[in-house]
């Protein structure tokens, strides 16, 4: 038992920064499944992230004091039980309530963890054990989410996490360690958590609004796009040994991670095509800079810094208000787009009927199927599919309607793809922001902290 | 240790890789992939069909009128059409529109050769009609160079834009019997008119 608690431990750390974007893929399901609205759905992710913004700072100030195997206990227990309200949550307000909670007891098992990973294994090593454990959690909730959406249902994102959470509560129980120091000592590292704000803001475009793409907008099924972003974990965990091999410092690879990312954003902005082929190089320059940025921020902005649950507080707020300011500014900026995309979708889509190689009686047929699906499926990208197989087509127009089907299904991709372009550009724009904060720390130093 | 290489090459690598995966994208097409832009209306655009007679001249009229209404308005040809799919009253500048883009179509097909001659369309326009069987007999019987000199098509279709209800046939979009009907009619008494002016010519 001795053995697993770490890595139980360093799990549980891991599966509560994962649910800052665990939701993604399975939104879509939820808002079916709950018969809610885009807007309201949207609150299963936002609710999450923000109450853990606001509340971790609080929660380490308040349990400071507090022993640490019995908050990291309850928080992990909170965690389990919203978890498991979450799964069988029947209305979206229960749902998002059960977010809440779930974040209340995240920020307590978060902060609770930290102090007994650096018991077991000492300043330096907990510190890095925590802050990766995070990184590879935040990386990952995306691709899990969506593998299990597509197994299971979405209800099945929120049941696996029950056992390990309730394997997890002996765990933090078992190990002793001592309450953090009374006094705070240091003030709060400001440079390193506005950096990992902005870009943990930024990092929302690529690991929300890529999926987002690749599921609503080119119509991918969950596990596909889960399988296709899991480019970005594997790349944060490739630069390590990269790190390692050019002994780089810190600020240096944090200024070469941050401006990764934004170049990785800018390509996903400029895809060429909706080949999920063209999506891995840029996700490939996001995950290097996501593995290059982020542990080494958190690092930093805890390093050396008593008492340390404070300012892993710090840092957890900070990324998760980095989550939610993303969230804030690209969620109008690509429902407007989306919405902008209708007309020019909607033109390409008539010129491509009117010239079809049809007879007219049969464009007039699929002209009719396809009125009749758009009107249907408005507020999202429509499936075609149904109005070309509903479509009364004499038989030897069918092949010429395949094709049509194709170029329509190209039309809707390039259309969404289009929308997409501003918001990713924008995350673009946050990455290079905080590549300046580290740019200004680099040619200003921050002072050195007395230990 | 910090190695200059440590300094310098990590940098140096980012700058590469974000560099070339950005010139490769640009190099095949990255930001243009955008939805289709529509064709200016007022530029002659070629139109085919893959129907044959009366279904043919019918599809390139209209395909032609749609971009004659569409550059009058001063709109794109397909932002025209779901315009007009949509219910609802039509501007009498829409209806005119319609009305001149589709003239200027039968002016264009007759200029470059691609208006059918009636010969070519009598055998199923007959077959639309609710004639008598000894007259559709006759008129069958007649050679083809007679039926082309008593009825000149670009007239008879002129005739039929110029008396169709834009607006009514607009309206029956939907109902394709009402609107056989409806243009049928159209037709007929623009063949009656058109041969009854040739007549009067003659006398």
């Amino acid at each position: 038992m001795r053995r697993a608690v770490p890595p139980l431990l360093a799990l549980t750390v891991a599966m509560v920064l994962a649910d800052s974007a665990v939701v993604t893929l399975a939104l879509p399901d939820i808002l079916r499944n709950l018969d809610t609205t885009v807007g309201q759905v949207a609150w299963v992710l936002i609710s999450f992230n923000l109450v853990l913004a606001l509340v971790a700072v609080p929660t380490a100030v308040i349990f400071g004091r507090a022993q640490p195997r019995i908050i990291s206990a309850i928080g992990i227990a909170v965690f389990a039980g919203s978890s498991a309200a979450c799964a069988l949550a029947g209305s979206i307000e229960v749902l998002i309530a059960a977010r809440c909670v779930q974040a209340l007891g995240g920020a307590l098992a978060l902060v609770g963890c930290l102090e007994l990973l650096v018991a077991v294994y000492g300043e330096r090593r907990g510190v890095t054990v925590w802050v990766t454990a995070g990184v590879v959690g935040t990386a990952m909730g995306p691709v899990a989410g969506g593998l299990l959406t597509e197994a299971f249902s979405w209800q099945a994102i929120f049941v696996v996490q029950v056992p390990c959470a309730v394997l997890a509560v002996p765990a933090a129980l078992a190990v002793r360690a001592a309450p953090a120091l009374p006094l705070d000592r240091h003030r709060p590292a400001i440079r390193p958590n506005v950096t990992l704000a902005l870009l943990s803001a930024a990092l929302t475009a690529a690991l929300f609004l890529l999926v987002l793409l690749l599921v609503d907008g080119w119509r991918r099924s969950p596990a596909t796009a889960a399988l296709a972003v899991s480019v970005v974990p594997v790349a944060a965990l490739a630069s390590r040994p990269l790190a390692r091999l050019l002994r780089t410092p810190a600020e240096v690879e944090v200024a070469v991670g941050c401006f990764l990312i934004a170049g990785g954003l800018a390509g996903l902005a400029i895809l060429p095509s909706a080949n999920l082929a063209w999506t891995v190089a840029p996700q490939a320059l996001v995950g290097l800079g996501l593995g290059l940025t982020v542990d080494r921020l958190s690092s930093q902005a805890m390093e050396m810094r008593l008492p340390r649950m404070h300012h892993a507080g710090w840092t957890i707020g900070a990324r998760h208000v980095g989550v939610v300011l993303g969230l804030v500014i690209l969620t109008p900026v690509f429902t407007e787009d989306l919405q902008d995309a209708q007309v020019p979708a909607q033109e390409a889509i008539t010129s491509l009927v009117l010239d079809a190689p049809l007879r007219p009686e049969d464009k007039i047929a699929v002209a009719e199927a396809l009125g009749q699906e758009l009107s249907e499926q408005q507020g999202q990208v429509p499936d075609l599919h149904r109005a070309f197989a509903t479509a009364d087509l004499d038989p030897a127009a069918r092949p010429a309607a395949a094709q049509l089907e194709r170029d329509l299904d190209e039309q809707l991709e390039r259309a969404a793809t289009r929308a997409f372009r501003d918001s990713f550009l924008i995350g673009a724009g946050l990455a290079l922001v905080a590549l300046l904060s580290v740019l200004a720390s680099i040619v200003v130093p921050p002072r050195r902290v007395r230990s | 240790m910090t190695s200059r290489l440590g300094l310098v090459g990590m940098p140096a690598v980012a700058l590469l890789l974000v560099s070339g995966v950005l010139g490769v994208q640009l190099a095949h097409g990255g930001g243009k992939f955008e939805p289709l832009h529509s064709a200016d209306p007022c530029v002659a655009r070629t139109v085919t069909s893959q129907a044959e007679g009366i279904d043919a001249l019918t599809e390139n009229l209209v395909l032609l009128g749609l971009d004659g209404a569409a550059c009058r308005l001063g709109v794109s040809r397909e932002a025209l059409t779901l315009e007009l799919a949509q219910t609802g009253p039509r501007t009498d500048a829409e209806i005119d529109a319609l009305r001149q883009g589709l003239l200027g179509a039968v002016s264009r097909m007759k200029a470059d050769g691609s208006l059918p001659e009636a010969s070519d369309l009598v055998d199923e326009a007959l077959d639309n009609t609710d004639l008598n069987p000894l007259v559709k007999a006759a008129i069958r019987a007649l050679p083809d160079s007679v039926v082309n000199a008593a009825v000149k098509v670009d007239d008879v279709l002129n005739r039929t834009i110029n008396d169709l209800d834009l607006r009514s046939v607009l309206a029956n979009l939907d109902d394709q019997q009402d609107l056989n009907q409806q243009m049928n009619a159209a037709v007929t008494q623009a063949v009656k008119d058109s041969l009854a002016d040739r007549f009067r010519n003659l006398l």
